[in-house]
């Protein structure tokens, strides 16, 4: 069986999986799984332990304790075909700087044992792809942004059944980073594509699920769909007419149960709760007994930003 | 051992297109054009000196062909071979350093395909530049001297590239065990300088690749062949060497 998992559902699945560099547990009993097509954002504080993660599956180190399996089979025993269906880019990649773009295509390509006429048509459409076509200077001469590109043509050389990018977006200007969640959108359903990043509108904007990992551990995994739904449901917004009125109301709120914390801002309260059908109930009830004017009343929209201040704190290591 | 053709065709072009082309063929070459030169000159030299000490009188035997091998080997033990030490330092460490091995590695490019294309593109490049240096070096002794005995230089300069070769296994071993190339070369000039002196030891250079150091020198003087010892351990030295190069690099995370 060689590491091979009867189960061959999920692309990633890391199940308690540990890293320590000396007194420093960068993971902690990581569980996770990726489901195969899927677009999958690894959010986290810079030093949280993506790339650690990233590290361990795409076999540059190993874990300490637990396992990681990608695409069905464990990474410490994962063969040359297994390799040969995934993608990897770090996060900073790098490149003989003596090499052109395609030159370097061309030995990648090389290496998965890609044909001629094969290599030569992706390397052409990669190039297209990453704006390097009309390049000709040597990779030594070329900014980050392009060499962050020319990194996500050559993970893409092998038509990848797994794509995982370090940071993919973090060296390119606006224009770039719009091209490669593109990019990265237009995979789905056809290669699953993971990548961690601390950049939060990219996650909201390209990926169908997330992880969030703070200091080695995940915090949550689920849709954004879901998550951001499930954090709305503990969020109401009051907004009365008159200030007196919010503090009133709000003095009125502080003895409800159900209250987790509330934040007044003029005429408008914020309210975060532990029992949503409760405190739908009370407040209007609390509203009518403070005799204030109602003026808004609603579940507020929750932001996957807000989801992710809440889960790890908002506050800098 | 996968990725090997695609990694050794990368490993070619790089010698051939960046500064690595120039520095050991070059002072091959160098030394080729140089080392008969300089034995000719040699005599005069000191004559010159001589006169501006009165009373000082030095008899100095003519030049030969076997002056100029002698220095050329003289050349290959101490200046080349310090070379090699500090280009092979860098050879494993460098692309670690650089990021390049991390995206090399992350494709079906075995861990010992890496080690392996590193330790024979060196050995080639020595072996090619070896050829040359030590043609020129027959050449321009032929044009200066009357070039006899050029076969004891060919002989001479097979024992110093078994060496050699073995120096390069050696520092590309050193490279995959340390992180910085630093470290790597002090150990390098470490393992050069201890073969040096253990070589003065009769018994480890009849019986080890030690024994190559005096081989290289002893050749150009005697007909007689050192014993099949320094030969055969060099050989043996050079494949587990490999291996351990090869192990290191596996057990090394990136």
């Amino acid at each position: 069986m060689t590491g091979v998992r009867s189960d061959e559902t999920a692309a990633i699945e890391l199940r308690g999986l540990s890293k320590r560099f000396g007194e420093t547990l960068a993971l902690d009993r990581v569980d996770l799984v990726v489901p195969p097509g899927a677009v999958f954002g690894f959010l986290g504080r810079n030093g949280a332990g993506k790339t650690t993660a990233l590290r361990i599956l795409s076999g540059l180190a190993r874990p300490t304790a637990g396992t990681a399996h990608v695409l069905g089979h464990d990474v410490e025993r994962a063969t040359d075909a297994v390799r040969a269906r995934i993608g990897f880019l770090p996060d900073v990649p790098g490149f003989y700087p003596w090499m052109t773009a395609r030159e370097y295509l061309e030995f990648a390509g090389r290496l998965f044992g890609l044909d001629s006429a094969t290599l030569d048509a992706r390397a052409t459409a990669l190039l297209e792809m990453a704006g390097l076509a009309a390049v000709t200077t040597r990779v030594g001469g070329f900014s980050r942004g392009m060499k962050q590109r020319l990194g996500i043509a050559q993970a893409l050389i092998n038509a990848p059944s797994l794509l995982m990018l370090d940071e993919p977006t973090s060296a390119l200007d606006p224009i770039g980073r719009r091209e490669v969640l593109e990019m990265v959108a237009s995979l789905r359903g056809r290669t699953t594509v993971f990548f961690s990043t601390h950049i939060l509108a990219d996650v909201e904007r390209v990926c169908d699920a997330v992880a969030i990992l703070e200091r080695g551990r995940v915090v949550v995994s689920a849709g954004i769909g879901e998550l951001t739904a499930r954090a709305s449901a503990n969020r109401l917004v009051v907004e009365v007419e008159d200030d007196a009125g919010a503090v009133a109301l709000s003095d009125a709120l502080a003895r409800g149960v159900w209250l987790r914390s509330i934040e007044a801002n003029g005429r408008t309260l914020r309210l975060a709760v532990s029992d949503l059908p409760t405190a739908q109930r009370e407040i209007p009830v609390a509203i009518g007994a403070a005799g204030v004017a109602l003026r808004r009343f609603e579940i507020e929209e929750t932001s996957l930003e807000d989801v992710f201040v809440e889960l790890v704190g908002g506050s800098t290591q | 051992m996968t990725g090997f053709g695609a990694f050794l065709r990368k490993e070619l072009t790089e010698i051939r297109r960046t500064w690595r082309i120039w520095v050991i063929p070059g002072m091959l070459v160098f030394f080729g054009i140089t080392s008969p030169i300089i034995a000719a000159l040699t005599p005069a030299l000191v004559r010159s000196m001589a006169t501006s000490q009165p009373g000082l009188v030095i008899q100095i035997p003519p030049p030969t062909a076997r002056d100029a091998y002698g220095q050329f080997i003289k050349s290959l033990d101490q200046l080349v071979l310090i070379a090699i030490i500090i280009t092979g330092a860098s050879v494993v460490s460098g692309e670690r350093s650089s990021g390049t091995a991390i995206l090399a590695l992350t494709k079906p490019l075995s861990r010992a395909a890496f080690v392996v294309t590193k330790i024979l593109s060196q050995t080639m490049l020595l072996v090619v530049a070896t050829t040359l240096g030590t043609a020129v070096c027959l050449a321009v002794t032929a044009v200066v001297f009357d070039g006899a005995g050029g076969a004891r230089l060919v002989t001479a300069v097979a024992y110093w590239l078994l060496y050699a070769v073995l120096l390069i296994v050696v520092m590309t071993l050193l490279s995959a065990a340390f992180q910085s190339r630093g470290a790597a070369a002090g150990a390098g000039l470490g393992f050069y300088f201890l073969t040096l002196l253990l070589s003065a030891w009769g018994p480890a250079a009849r019986h080890s690749f030690l024994g190559l150091v005096l081989a290289t020198q002893r050749a150009l003087v005697f007909e007689s062949q050192p014993s099949g010892w320094p030969i055969a351990t060099a050989v043996v030295a050079i494949v587990l060497g490999a291996v351990l190069a090869v192990k290191i690099f596996e057990r090394r995370e990136l």
